[in-house]
């Protein structure tokens, strides 16, 4: 049964990295600056349609702009719009970031139209690797490669750099931070620009798996939210253990009970819920409690 | 010494009676009041989500059908009134809300299934004609009838019929993947039934939620199995994901796949490496022996879109066409003279027939058997026309099913 479970346990999980991604930059966001990003979803739409012009334009090696120009996209949204929300109510926050995520699509919509597009998998990484039952696309190593990479650099980056130091000190006790003489507007401006480099990282990386289209983060943001719950709002390592639970879920799902898959996350995070209703590592923050 | 004043003099007595006669004509007229509001058709079709591809053409269709007319119809200014379709319960909402608020004589609409069934209820409560755009379920021409709802696109029971011989030529072994709401389930017992009268076996079966991202374990399931051809019934942007994961997977080419009712905007998100299959559609930009009448609508929709026609496109044309013709016709927004006019239409392109049978009020039309080039060129242009279904068109009355066989009682 292990044996012919295997091949989906392994897909499960290389398709769960791209939710991991969209969740630990909904994690960063929440955790930092104390805004659910209802919006995080369309930044991965816009990943994914900038990668598909740049490579239209200037090929496969441009498509790395595509995460920067996400970036960029969200530091503009975070000066004009995102920090006006750091004192206000959190119900105020989801209200705006789901008019952001609905301007974002109706902009994408616009911009490319509402019609599906494909970008192909770029040829150095095409086809499958068989070992034994085990099948898997060369295409889908790389994301797996590509989102532990990310992963890694991300958490070196929050742990050992003295940005990071700041940017944690920043979430626990922002008036602290500010009378060091740091400026933390500006370094949250850099914190929501880094979320949305990270979901357009996912749109990257998803763009060759998905069709385009303006509404293709619905497919994934759902999941992410999930992960988020389960692994602990704000937890960096939470998000990344529940992205891996998910993808066991899901994979077990499909094999058993493929009627259900597209409900059995949700099973799985109500009774995570009433195990350890703060997520898996989720830590009691003062901000919030 | 008498002051004269140049021009007109008007006594300001008489002057006030005119412009209080003036303002107080429409209540004393109001025909004419009326005929200077416009005519409203309702358009109910889904603006957001993975549906909205295709919904786009659809209404890109309904719109360009009403320009032709100059945007008159009954000899009056009309205008379409375009409402969301975000699940049954919101669409029945926008319904009666069309009807209610914007007081439109008629929708057009049901870009899925499980909105259409849910609207045809609808359009009977509020007696309000429906004519039903897109989705495919049996049920809406069948033992949901209703003597307001009208419907274009073949049941998805018919289509299946038609593609049934496509599959068999690959063998008896059948694998499906359908979606689990109505559109994937009506596929599943269709197929189910025309497998076994043709003595075939089901190596297995998925029903897939909608919206799913990740086809890889279907795909492998699929793939151990090793059925002659996979039967598909997935919606819109699942069936793009599928194909492009499908090839992702090394499955193209290996293993045949088949299914009904694809729309261009759903084979134009796989892309070129990807795209396979052979399919069921209604209508195909690029098909030859398209008669005069839909080339020349194929050729203003490129003129004003700057592309080409998508098959929705041209269903949305057909039927806003057949609701325009039948208001000039009984010129009246009177529902049963509507109905009726409806029931009564018909439209004449070339050798092709158009109208909408009687006893259930749907649309009879051949259908093509398309299957995708082997290598494609143009970015738009994916499908081979294998054929015309059924070949004769004197067959279709009975493709489509007697009266017994649909079970529609309109009562």
């Amino acid at each position: 049964m292990l044996y012919d479970l295997l091949p989906h346990l392994v897909n499960g999980l290389v398709q769960s990295g791209l939710f991991v991604l969209l969740a630990v930059g909904l994690s960063i966001i929440f955790g930092l600056l104390g805004i659910v990003n209802f919006a995080h979803g369309a930044f991965f739409t816009a990943g994914a349609y900038l990668t598909l012009t740049l490579h239209q334009y200037y090929g496969w090696p441009a498509i790395v702009l595509a995460p920067i120009g996400v970036g960029v996209i969200g530091m503009i949204s975070e000066r004009l719009l995102i920090q006006r929300l750091y004192d206000k109510e959190p119900l105020v926050s989801l209200i705006v970031t789901f008019a952001l995520a609905l301007l974002i699509e109706a902009s994408v919509r616009q911009i490319w139209g509402g019609v599906g597009q494909s970008l192909p998998t770029p040829p150095a990484f095409t086809g499958i690797i068989e070992w034994g039952d085990v099948i898997i696309s060369r295409y889908r190593l790389v994301v797996a490669a590509a989102t532990i990479a990310i992963l890694l650099s991300l958490w070196l980056f929050l742990e050992h750099t003295p940005f990071g130091r700041i940017l944690r000190a920043g979430s626990r006790d922002p008036e602290m931070v500010g009378l060091l003489g740091i400026n933390l507007p500006k370094v949250l401006t850099w914190v929501f620009g880094l979320g949305c480099a990270i979901s357009g990282m996912a749109g990257l990386l998803a763009a060759p798996l998905w069709p385009i289209i303006p509404s293709m983060a619905t497919n994934a943001i759902m999941p992410a939210f999930v992960i988020v719950a389960i692994g602990g709002l704000g937890s960096f390592a939470g998000a990344v253990i529940a992205g891996l639970l998910i993808g066991v879920v899901n994979a077990l799902a499909a094999y058993f009970w493929p009627e259900a898959s597209g409900a059995m996350i949700y099973v799985f995070m109500a009774l995570m819920l009433l195990l350890r209703p703060r997520g898996l590592l989720g830590e009691r923050w003062e901000r919030f409690e | 010494m008498t002051a004269t004043t140049p021009g007109l003099v008007l006594p300001r007595r008489k002057l006030l009676m005119g412009a209080s006669s003036l303002a107080a004509a429409p209540l004393a007229m109001p025909h004419i009041a009326r005929a200077a509001d416009p005519l409203r058709i309702g358009v109910l079709l889904a603006k957001t989500g993975n549906i909205a591809s295709q919904t786009e053409y659809l209404a890109n269709g309904t719109y360009l059908a009403l320009e032709e007319r100059k945007n008159t119809i009954m000899g009056q200014p009309a205008e379409l009134v375009w409402l969301d379709e975000p699940s049954p319960q919101a669409a029945t909402q926008n319904m009666q809300k069309l009807v209610e608020e914007n007081k439109v004589c008629a929708i057009l609409g049901g870009s899925l299934s499980s909105n259409a069934l849910a609207e045809e209820a609808k359009a009977a409560e509020l007696k309000i004609p429906f004519i039903c755009d897109n989705a495919a379920a049996t049920e809406i021409t069948g033992k949901n009838c209703n003597r307001y709802t009208f419907r274009l696109n073949t049941p998805v029971v018919v289509q299946s019929r038609m593609l049934a011989p496509y599959a068999l030529s690959y063998g008896k072994r059948w694998y499906h993947i359908t979606a689990s709401f109505a559109f994937g389930q009506d596929i599943l017992r269709s197929s189910r039934e025309l497998l076994k009268a043709a003595g075939g076996t089901e190596v297995g079966s998925d029903e897939v939620p909608l919206n799913t991202a990740d086809f890889s374990s279907f795909i492998l399931k699929i793939r151990a199995a090793k059925p002659d051809v996979v039967v598909g019934g997935l919606s819109a942007g699942d069936l793009s994901t599928f194909l492009k994961q499908w090839n992702e997977l090394g499955m193209k080419g290996k293993i045949p796949f088949v299914e009904i009712a694809i729309g261009d905007t759903d084979i134009w998100a796989v892309g070129p490496e990807a795209a396979n299959g052979t399919f069921t559609k209604m209508w195909y930009y690029n098909n030859p022996n398209n008669p005069a009448e839909e080339k020349a609508f194929a050729a203003a929709y490129m003129k004003k879109h700057g592309k080409p026609a998508a098959d929705k496109a041209w269903m949305g044309w057909i039927t806003a066409k057949s609701l325009f013709d039948t208001l000039d016709t009984v010129k009246s927004t009177d529902a049963m003279k509507i109905v009726e006019g409806l029931e009564a239409w018909k439209f004449q392109a070339g050798s092709t027939s158009y109208s909408y049978r009687r006893f259930d009020h749907q649309m009879l039309v051949r259908n093509l058997a398309v299957s995708v080039k082997e290598k494609i060129t143009d970015k738009w242009d994916y499908f081979d026309v294998k054929a015309t279904l059924p070949e004769n068109a004197a067959d279709l009355p009975k493709v489509f099913g007697s009266e017994e066989e649909v079970g529609c009682k309109m009562g």
